[in-house]
């Protein structure tokens, strides 16, 4: 056996238990007379037990038990659950999900459980009738019926059995179906209760030979030792003959599933070689082939694509039971709804977002969501609200978190970045895209103390930071007393995405379709004076524009016969300027180490099919 | 030729154990199921020799898939798969026809040791 895959398999299933431990945990405390959480709560932790136990963490297992045993007299009795349970149920949770990662990486002591054993005992200590269990098995008394004779047998289960009760049991069920027994000693009632030590004793009488009757006690398995009180033989047990190996699953590493897409990255980055050279060549036949090859990768990139995709879900899950414990450290009351669940982005991005998106909510209940009383003054209802939404927007998924709280005062902030220079003093309106510009500068906080949860310095930097690292971007919306919402768009996949291809001077750039809204001729374009900067009229709106050219340092005069691309990120739009637009491809997003002194208009880089190496543009640093 | 086995249990984890363990072994899995309908239907589909059963399952669990099971066909052989502390359900679970159990953790050579027993 490889212990590794199985601590791997463990590992999520563990987690995914635990996340309807949390889940159901929540439902129960909002409705403490229900009785639908604890069936599923109770296999939940059922299964982490016997998981853990298989693997031998005892620490889990023996939280695990003990939680086990609180649900089954919860379950069985008809008062509504109480806060201090649940809580201590939480707590429960919280200290299995420690110690389930922990065990994983070989230090499940690093939790000191001892307390929270104390407690859930003493919890089912508190819960348990006053029964007779355990006690008064009944008296060993000799059976009243009549002596038929026979053997007397004596048989000792093998001392590490376990539940020997029952293999005592099954021993009896195979001699009832040899002929009478009689005469059992301990009690039946006892050896299902489990309370004896492993030796029991009975009289059969049957038409069989000793032989037979030791081969049928040995049968019910893990038997020590059988005496039969006349000749005793012994039986040897035959062997089975064992057939070969066969395996029935296959099970892929997640590394080379990784692998496989970048391979596939390779065969894209190849076709698009393939077809040019088709393309070059005027052949016929090779142009076949190569229609053939792109529709084949095609087929097989989106194949593979569909295969990562993950439902948010799987990360959304673990919100509700944050926010409850957040909002509770900070005596405020919230609740958080969640909208387009089954909304899919790729694994990779999903794993990357999960941590900003509890920043994001984090500060909602921290700075967005007022106190109770507060908010009741206010004429809004005592319980905040959140929003956690994922939809699909063109080719874009966008995901939403929003407050119904106290909004972010413009004015203030103004105030406060006009004394850092941050910005024009001449500045009197703060929009809402100056203000994620200003939020997302790096240190920047609103928090005027440091509180244990946001706090620490730790704006939006780090989540816009991230979000363009994975060709995102990140809006803010916000009206004071009413709310805030945050917006994150991205693509959907990481992999391998359609971009357009631009050149300025000799340089070739690409620049993402998730914010391409269209193309225009720069000449046809109507030009305007934005404060003091380039900006073109588009259907009656204003578009500063950004010349590629003088961005990247590109000398000399363009011709006359330039396209403009159009971006929009959120509701800002911009126009980008270039010298030709050489199509659109399907790009393979490479990881890109800036060197020192790049521009920060780059989110990473590919290559061409002629081998060629060339940066991808950020839209969001554009304009 | 190998016997076939069904297994059940609602953990993948459990149920990719034993597979591994009886296939190892020459035992040829032929189906797993993850609830106690699930056990009822893939039972009646393949018939298998031997079938490896979890007592907590969602929605039925096992002790009511063995008795359905074994309405089916009475001399199905079913082996329970129980945790320790599960004692009364055992004893249960034996009472509906199930011939054998194991207690989880699992060691290979008791899952095997069992599973001949009840295929004996």
């Amino acid at each position: 056996m490889d212990p590794a895959k199985y601590a791997e398999l463990f590992l999520a299933e563990s987690r995914e238990h635990l996340g309807t431990l949390n889940q159901q945990l929540l439902a129960w405390e909002k409705d403490p007379t229900a009785t639908e959480p604890i069936g599923t709560l109770f296999r939940a932790v059922h299964t982490i037990k016997g998981m853990a136990a298989t693997m031998g963490y005892t620490v889990v297992a023996n939280i695990a038990h003990r939680v086990e045993n609180l649900l089954d007299l919860l379950r069985k009795s008809d008062k509504a659950v109480l806060p201090d349970t649940i809580d201590l149920l939480f707590q429960s949770a919280d200290a299995l999900e420690q110690a389930v990662e922990g065990s994983v990486v070989g230090e499940e002591d690093a939790v000191d459980v001892a307390e929270l054993l104390h407690q859930l005992d003493q919890a089912v200590l508190a819960l348990e009738p006053s029964k007779p269990r355990g006690k008064t098995p009944a008296p060993q008394q000799p059976s009243e019926q009549p002596d038929l004779g026979g053997r007397g047998v004596r048989v000792v289960v093998r001392h590490d059995a376990p539940l020997k009760g029952v293999r005592a049991l099954l021993v009896l069920r195979n001699m009832q179906e040899l002929g009478t027994v009689a005469g059992v000693r301990p009690a039946e009632a006892a050896l299902e209760a489990d309370e004896f030590d492993g030796e029991f004793e009975f009289r059969l009488a049957a038409e069989v030979s000793n032989a037979v009757v030791e081969t049928r006690i040995r049968a019910a398995g893990d038997i020590k030792s059988v005496e039969i009180s006349e000749v005793a033989q012994t039986a040897a047990r035959q062997e089975e003959t064992r057939a070969g190996m066969k395996t029935r699953h296959v099970r892929v590493d997640l590394q080379r599933f990784d692998n496989l897409m970048d391979l596939i990255g390779e065969l894209v980055t190849a076709r698009s070689r393939l077809v040019e050279l088709a393309a070059d060549r005027a052949d016929p036949e090779l142009e076949d082939v190569a229609l053939r090859i792109t529709h084949l990768s095609s087929a097989l990139q989106t194949e593979i694509i569909e295969t990562r995709m993950t439902p948010v879900w799987h990360v959304f899950d673990r919100f509700p039971r944050l926010v409850r414990d957040v909002g509770r450290q900070l005596d405020k009351r919230v609740t958080l709804h969640l909208e387009g669940k089954d909304i899919e982005l790729d694994r990779a991005i999903l794993d990357e977002i999960g941590d900003l998106l509890v920043h994001l909510l984090r500060n909602a209940i921290d700075h967005g969501i007022e106190k109770p009383e507060e908010r009741e003054g206010a004429g809004k209802p005592p319980e905040g609200r959140i929003e956690l939404s994922a939809a699909r927007d063109r080719s874009t998924i966008v995901i939403r978190v929003k407050d119904d709280g106290r909004g972010i005062d413009k004015a203030k902030i103004l105030e406060d970045v006009k004394q850092r220079g941050l910005v024009d003093p001449e500045t009197e309106t703060l929009t809402d895209d100056i203000l994620i510009r200003v939020l997302s500068q790096p240190g920047f906080s609103t928090a005027k103390e440091v509180s244990e949860l946001s706090g620490r310095g730790v704006g939006l930097d780090v989540v816009a930071t991230q979000l363009q690292a994975l060709g995102g971007s990140l809006d803010i919306d916000t009206e004071l007393g009413l709310g805030s919402t945050f917006t994150l768009r991205l693509p959907p996949t990481l992999a391998i995405i359609p971009a357009l291809l631009a050149r300025v001077g000799e340089e070739r750039y690409a620049l993402p379709l998730t914010h391409v809204d269209e193309t225009l001729d720069f000449e046809s374009v109507a030009i305007a004076d934005l404060d003091g900067t380039d900006a073109m009229v588009l259907r009656d709106q204003v578009v500063p524009l950004v010349h590629l050219r003088a961005v990247v340092g590109v000398e000399g005069e363009a011709s006359r016969r330039r396209p403009v691309i159009i971006l929009e990120i959120g509701d800002r739009k911009g126009g980008l300027v270039v010298d030709h637009l050489l199509g659109q491809r399907d790009i393979v997003v490479k990881g890109f180490d800036a060197p020192a002194g790049t521009l920060p208009i780059f989110s990473g880089a590919t290559i061409l099919g002629d081998g060629q190496p060339i940066l991808i543009l950020d839209a969001a640093r554009l304009v | 030729m190998s016997h076939t086995v069904l297994v059940c249990d609602d953990a993948i984890f459990m149920r990719t154990m034993i597979s591994d363990i009886l296939s190892q072994a020459g035992y040829e899995v032929v189906g797993e199921a993850e609830t106690g309908t699930q056990a009822v239907e893939r039972f009646k589909d393949l018939n298998p020799d031997l079938v490896t059963m979890d007592i907590v399952m969602p929605d039925m669990g096992g002790i009511d898939a063995v008795r359905e099971i074994v309405k089916i066909a009475p001399n199905a052989k079913i082996l329970m798969c129980s945790a320790m502390g599960q004692q009364a359900l055992v004893v249960e679970a034996i009472q509906a026809g199930a011939k054998d159990f194991v207690v989880k953790p699992f060691q290979p050579s008791r899952v095997l040791e069992a599973v001949q027993r009840v295929l004996e």
